[in-house]
């Protein structure tokens, strides 16, 4: 197990490209044709593709820059890598076309949760809620690696997920010996990405673990859960997934809030309906 | 154009005269021996120095070690002339030279090159070795052209507040990144513009500079002032990022609280009142005082504009 953990980490870790929504690549590469478009405006679209928006983090956050692991929102990535890098960046993004219907609910699921995390973060008045949004966007990047750089064991993980009716992540355990939140920790350090994302990336599962930002494991954590409950896309299996108490407790969450923002994730849920992916 | 003294080390005066007539204005100074040559280029060294492989009395390439181990003389581009069958015996590896040329030479291709290397040596020179921005020899002949050439243009002085109290807390290397992620902010913001004479320099330390179009700079400003104040928290440990302000204990134990750093920008206008880069810079430094005044991030722009 340990020889295939290090095998499958190299792979992983050697990803060259990822698939990535050709309608937002399309939108972004239309955006920037006007040179007085606004990074708010171009920020925005980006958000919409997790993948999209770990390169562009991955690559802010690069020390060629010169200040890894400090840079965590799209906005601020955008200010500091200029259109220029943008652009060159959105030209070698390749369409991949194992865009199918599950990678395409994985999608919806990523955005939904973006959005759970960030009316979270607000409502318990955490400081810098779009940081949430982007570790809620990118907590199942681990998915979309796994799909690309090991495609026979995530056949044989959907099919465990089937069989036994589990939790995606389970079922990932049991078939390669480590879940998409271990990829993500990989990811994270080898991008150099802010402390602050790897602890939402890697711990979502375990929100007891994140050691350094335990309100970031807890926001995420309790992001995925509405957004399974409310069925926003497709994460992989069709459990909701098991609610850790100790997240209300980190969040100093009272179920009247809980209850406050569930029902203004119905409404923004319905509005993130606007945007379908496979229009 | 800058004074061009070259120096030759060849025995071949055919050698010479072909270089000469590839560059008739520039000053030449011939030595035959490598060993007469290495105190004239130590008292007075060129702006170019070739040197032929083929040399009677030491090897060029100690010649060229020689050379290039003093730091202090170390931005003259170095071109070595070679026949082709010894350029393999030559580790390029470790010869620090700037450049080659094969003999017989071609008088095109020898021209080209020794423009190239002494543009290249320039630029390398003068480069902020932090962020590669341009350094103060190309501010200073920047602002002059703009100057000589009656351009309108605004001129922007930007340094930052309290940055030596984190440099103090945080140490040199995380300053460096906050002055990386400084320069990143102003580079693309004046990029953002268009505008065919913008510019970016890098005085050193926590100064910058840039250059616009005066209809252009208050946004200009604006933009780099907000983008600045956004980003730069995230440069702080968790602690002092929540409190917004870093505490730290002076010399005398005595605790002290800095506020986060904050972005100051003095901007001259130039409508043709100016006649040297020194009046613009006297005029920034006063401004810069009032934009300093104030502890949050600010911009000041000089007021005589409007009299003008």
């Amino acid at each position: 197990m340990q020889d295939l953990r290090l095998e499958s980490k190299k792979k992983v870790l050697a990803i060259k490209d990822l698939p990535t929504l050709p309608q937002v690549l399309a939108e972004v590469s239309k955006l920037l044709e006007d040179p007085t478009v606004s990074t708010e405006k171009v920020a925005q679209v980006i958000s919409k593709d997790q993948v999209l928006s770990a390169k562009v983090l991955k690559m802010v956050n690069s020390p060629i820059y010169g200040f890894p692991r400090r840079i965590s929102t799209i906005q601020h990535a955008l200010v500091l890598l200029g259109f220029n890098v943008i652009k060159g960046l959105i030209i070698s993004t390749s369409v991949f076309d194992i865009m199918n219907q599950s990678m395409i609910g994985l999608w919806e699921h990523s955005l939904g949760c973006a959005l759970a995390s960030s009316t979270i973060a607000k409502k318990v008045k955490l400081k810098d809620p779009e940081e949430y949004a982007v570790a809620g966007l990118l907590h199942d990047l681990g998915k979309v690696i796994a799909l690309v750089q090991l495609p026979e064991l995530k056949a044989e993980v959907e099919e465990l997920v089937k069989k036994e009716d589990i939790p995606y992540y389970v079922a990932e355990k049991k078939v390669m010996g480590f879940g998409h939140d271990r990829i993500n920790a990989w990811l994270a350090d080898y991008w150099h990405l802010p402390l602050r994302l790897r602890e939402g990336l890697a711990w979502h599962h375990q929100v007891q673990s994140a050691q350094h930002y335990p309100e970031m494991a807890a926001v995420v954590h309790l992001a995925d859960f509405i957004t399974r409950l409310f069925e926003v896309g497709f994460a992989g299996d069709d459990n909701v997934s098991k609610l850790d108490a100790r997240a209300f407790k980190i969040l100093k969450l009272t179920p009247n809030l809980f209850e406050e923002i569930l029902d203004e994730l119905v409404d923004n849920f319905l509005e993130l309906s606007d945007f379908k992916p496979e229009d | 154009m800058d004074k061009r003294e070259f120096f030759l080390i060849s025995n071949s005066t055919d050698l010479l005269n072909e270089l000469k007539s590839i560059f008739p204005d520039a000053t030449w100074s011939i030595f035959e021996r490598g060993a007469e040559a290495i105190e004239y280029f130590f008292n007075s060294p060129p702006s170019l120095l070739l040197i032929d492989s083929e040399l009677k009395d030491i090897s060029s390439a100690y010649l060229v070690e020689l050379f290039k181990s003093e730091n202090v003389y170390r931005q003259v581009p170095v071109i070595l002339i070679l026949s082709k069958e010894n350029l393999s015996s030559f580790d390029l590896n470790h010869l620090e030279i700037d450049d080659f040329f094969l003999k017989p030479i071609d008088k095109a291709e020898v021209s080209s090159r020794i423009n190239l290397s002494l543009n290249r040596a320039a630029r390398a020179l003068d480069a902020n070795p932090l962020t590669k921005l341009p350094g103060n020899t190309s501010i200073i002949k920047k602002i002059q052209s703009l100057i000589d050439q009656k351009k309108e243009f605004a001129l922007a002085y930007v340094d930052l507040d309290h940055f030596k109290s984190f440099n103090d807390k945080y140490g040199f290397s995380r300053g460096d990144e906050v002055l990386m992620m400084t320069a990143r902010i102003i580079v693309n913001t004046i990029r953002a513009f268009g505008s065919k004479d913008s510019f970016v320099g890098h005085v050193g330390g926590d100064d910058f500079v840039f250059i616009l179009p005066p209809d252009k700079v208050e946004q200009a400003c604006q933009m780099i002032i907000q983008s600045f104040d956004s980003i730069v928290p995230n440069f702080y440990d968790p602690e002092d990022r929540e409190r917004e302000c870093i505490v730290s204990t002076d010399r005398q134990g005595q605790v002290r609280t800095f506020p986060l750093m904050a972005i100051s920008i003095a901007v001259v206008f130039n409508y043709g009142q100016l006649h040297h880069y020194g009046e613009a810079a006297q005029i920034a430094m006063n401004l810069k005082k009032i934009a300093k005044k104030n502890p949050k991030s600010s911009y000041v722009l000089d007021k005589r504009k409007s009299a003008q």
